[in-house]
């Protein structure tokens, strides 16, 4: 039998319950930090109403779970497992290369984990020729730094891939007309699409 | 007569070229995202609000909302084509949408689809633009507890009209509140929630990083279950000959577009209830008062013209309590109304007199987007046949790749994405499990406008809580919050009704 059958609706709504009521008494414990009184003297307590909104948080799981022991909710009569096999790779490969990413966004730098995270998941999952997930997973990158940087001026994280882009800045923000600046763009995306056609060419 | 004035100045607002651009390419982004299945206005709306900072609030509105305008309208093309709703928004489309194309007769499902739209959205935003002023003159009246009564009408109506399990969605409002309280206390200014000593939490949580953690990422991971990358597609003939047998057959669809108009646009005014409930409640109406009830669900274009009027009617309606009152009447709308927030606009009936270029020029542009969307819709079908049969396993890093850019770009802060993909893990998780995530992301918009409210009636009061119940000081208040106490006990009737009802039925 393997996990995924294992892991019953009835199993996960239960599971989920009993978290999500120990994360309803960490709140109210964190909130505690601040006052929570609120009387009519004193005005009300920095820690007063996230206090009573996990409390209540908490009533709320605490009935889930009361209506699970006494099997009045659908899920706690439902035996079919919570994902099948299939989807669940499906699920699991996405997860984890989207945490992989992030930090790796941390440490690279954005656009260039987007070119992993792109050939790897299109590689995965997709069916497409190698040309076509390189050229892929090389344009979006660009028309992502395109978009954010060069149009709306919003920097994104970079990482230790940052001293290459000061060429690029320089460019940006240099004084070359706006014929040239257009020419580049159109080049940026064009060169490694041509670049990568012709490459997975020759090879064969 | 000041109205026609106003709304003039609205559609040259709107006609404006900047304006006008932003509006075509919402409408075909938004018939794009509602095509596509798993991803509907909600999701393209939240996904795209990081991008719309850069441009004045006036466009950045027309464009969203005909990003929004445009899915209600997109979503039609993969209920009908494939047979799976393009957005939730277009499940009751299926019914027998899917039908006349299995029959072979596609273009009339799409054309219907279409026109339905164009009809259910020309008369709710006629409906708009005659209620939305007098209820704003109305809403200015309204002071503080007013404000707080009206917030716990809408998350009453969850409770009340959600139709989901009542402590789930009470849990839901009650995490999306609690959310809000993280960062500095607006009144004392104490620190609160700062889990781990966090600086980034300092900030709170923006309503984005929730929105699009739910709706982008959780809403990918449901639809990569849900579909496994696959899906079916029917054949389509486009020629005149089909579209014009298609306008013939809509003939008989005209008491399907009157209630469809009407119902979904007093619906969408629900907080709760949004699009997806009124396409649902216009197609069971009209199946029950049609005369050929028996034959809708096997492909008539009644049933496919009575859930697209009501969708874009709600569309509409709901976006009358998000302007006049500051509540958001769907989860799209709680996203707009936290881009308002953003762009440094205060929603509520102040928007009328400070912001009337805001205002008109968003319902004028739910004129012309209305006209627009009717002839892009018809006029790219095969290009957007073209678009449904792009893998799934390509559009899905592209919409994660926005999700990541998106979440980001706000606050510039890898914190936020790391929330983002939490939310979005979590939200997957409980949405499988039947929580419903709607009331979380309305209760993380309001809440923070919430808690001024409650707190500054507090102070008028001197800390008493009567102030809300007072029928002779405060009647507004009152009569709201009464109802509010009617919709959040109503679940607890339920029951008790129905077992009354069924002892008086005959065993």
């Amino acid at each position: 039998m393997s996990i995924t059958n294992k892991i019953t609706v009835k199993r996960a709504e239960i599971a989920v319950a009993v978290i999500l009521a120990l994360c309803s008494i960490a709140l109210m414990i964190k909130s505690a930090e601040n006052r929570i009184t609120w009387n009519a003297e004193e005005n009300m307590g920095a820690g007063f109403l996230p206090f009573y909104l996990s409390l209540g948080m908490l009533i709320c799981t605490i009935l889930t779970i009361i209506k699970f022991v006494l099997k009045r909710s659908p899920q706690s009569k439902d035996d079919t497992p919570f994902i099948d096999a299939v989807a669940f790779k499906f699920i699991a490969v996405t997860i984890i290369s989207l945490v992989v990413l992030v930090l790796a966004i941390g440490y690279l730098g954005i656009y260039f984990s987007l070119i992993f995270f792109l050939a790897f998941y299109l590689r995965y999952f997709s069916e497409k020729s190698v040309a076509f997930i390189t050229i892929f997973a090389i344009t979006t990158p660009i028309l992502t730094f395109l978009f954010f940087e060069w149009m709306l001026k919003i920097p994104l994280p970079q990482g230790i891939s940052e001293p290459l882009f000061y060429p690029v800045y320089d460019f940006m923000y240099g004084g070359f007309s706006f014929a040239v600046k257009m020419i580049f763009i159109i080049l940026t995306v064009v060169l490694p699409t041509a670049l990568v056609f012709l490459t997975t060419r020759f090879i064969k | 007569m000041e109205t026609i004035g106003f709304l003039l100045d609205g559609i040259f607002t709107s006609l404006q070229w900047f304006n006008l651009a932003l509006l075509i390419f919402g409408c075909l982004i938004g018939l794009f995202v509602g095509a596509m299945p798993g991803l509907g206005s909600v999701n393209g709306v939240a996904i795209l609000i990081p991008i719309t900072f850069i441009i004045p609030p006036t466009a950045a509105i027309i464009f969203l909302a005909a990003v929004y305008y445009g899915a209600m309208y997109g979503g039609a093309i993969s209920s009908v084509m494939l047979g799976i709703p393009g957005a939730s928004t277009a499940v009751a489309t299926v019914f027998d949408g899917r039908p006349l194309a299995v029959k072979g007769e596609a273009m009339t499902a799409l054309t219907a689809a279409a026109v339905g739209s164009f009809v259910g959205g020309t008369v709710s935003v006629i409906l708009f633009t005659l209620f939305a002023p007098p209820l704003a003159e109305v809403a200015l009246r309204f002071n503080a507890p007013e404000t707080f009564a009206l917030m716990v009408m809408a998350f009453a109506t969850f409770v009340g009209l959600g139709g989901d399990d009542v402590p789930k969605t009470i849990f839901s409002i009650l995490i999306g509140l609690a959310l809000s309280t993280i960062g500095l206390d607006l009144i004392t200014g104490k620190p609160r929630l700062i889990f781990f000593n966090i600086p980034g939490f300092l900030h709170g949580i923006n309503f984005l990083v929730l929105a699009i953690g739910i709706y982008g990422i959780g809403e990918m991971l449901w639809t990569l279950e849900e579909t496994k990358g696959k899906v079916q597609m029917s054949k389509l003939s486009v020629n005149m000959k089909e579209v014009g047998r298609a306008f013939g057959a809509l003939k008989k669809t005209i008491m399907a577009m009157n209630i469809g108009s009407f119902l979904g646009f007093f619906v969408g005014i629900l907080p709760a209830a949004g699009a997806t409930p009124a396409s649902l409640m216009s197609y069971g109406i009209t199946k029950q008062l049609s005369k050929n009830s028996k034959e809708f669900g096997s492909g008539v274009p009644a049933g496919v013209v009575a859930p697209e009027c009501a969708n874009n009617s709600a569309s509409t309606g709901s976006m009358l309590p998000m302007l006049t009152l500051g509540i958001p009447g769907s989860p799209t709308t709680a996203i707009l109304l936290g881009g308002m927030i953003l762009w440094g606009l205060t929603p509520g009936p102040l928007l009328f007199t400070q912001e009337p270029e805001f205002v008109w020029g968003l319902i004028g542009s739910l004129y012309i987007a209305n006209f627009f969307t009717l002839v892009l819709n018809i006029a790219l079908i095969p290009a957007f046949l073209m678009v449904l049969r792009i893998p799934f396993a390509i559009l899905a890093p592209v919409i994660f790749v926005l999700c990541v850019t998106g979440g980001y770009a706000p606050t510039q802060s890898l914190h936020d994405v790391w929330l983002m993909l939490l939310f979005g893990f979590a939200g997957y998780i409980l949405r499988k499990l039947d929580y419903p995530v709607a009331p979380a992301v309305l209760s993380i918009v309001l809440g923070p406008l919430a808690e001024k409210a409650l707190r500054q009636s507090l102070i008028l009061s001197d800390g008493s809580m009567a102030i809300f119940f007072d029928m002779s000081e405060k009647p507004i208040a009152a009569v709201i919050m009464y109802i509010a106490i009617v919709l959040l006990i109503m679940p607890a009737f339920g029951p008790l009704y129905r077992r009354l009802f069924k002892k008086k039925q005959p065993a």
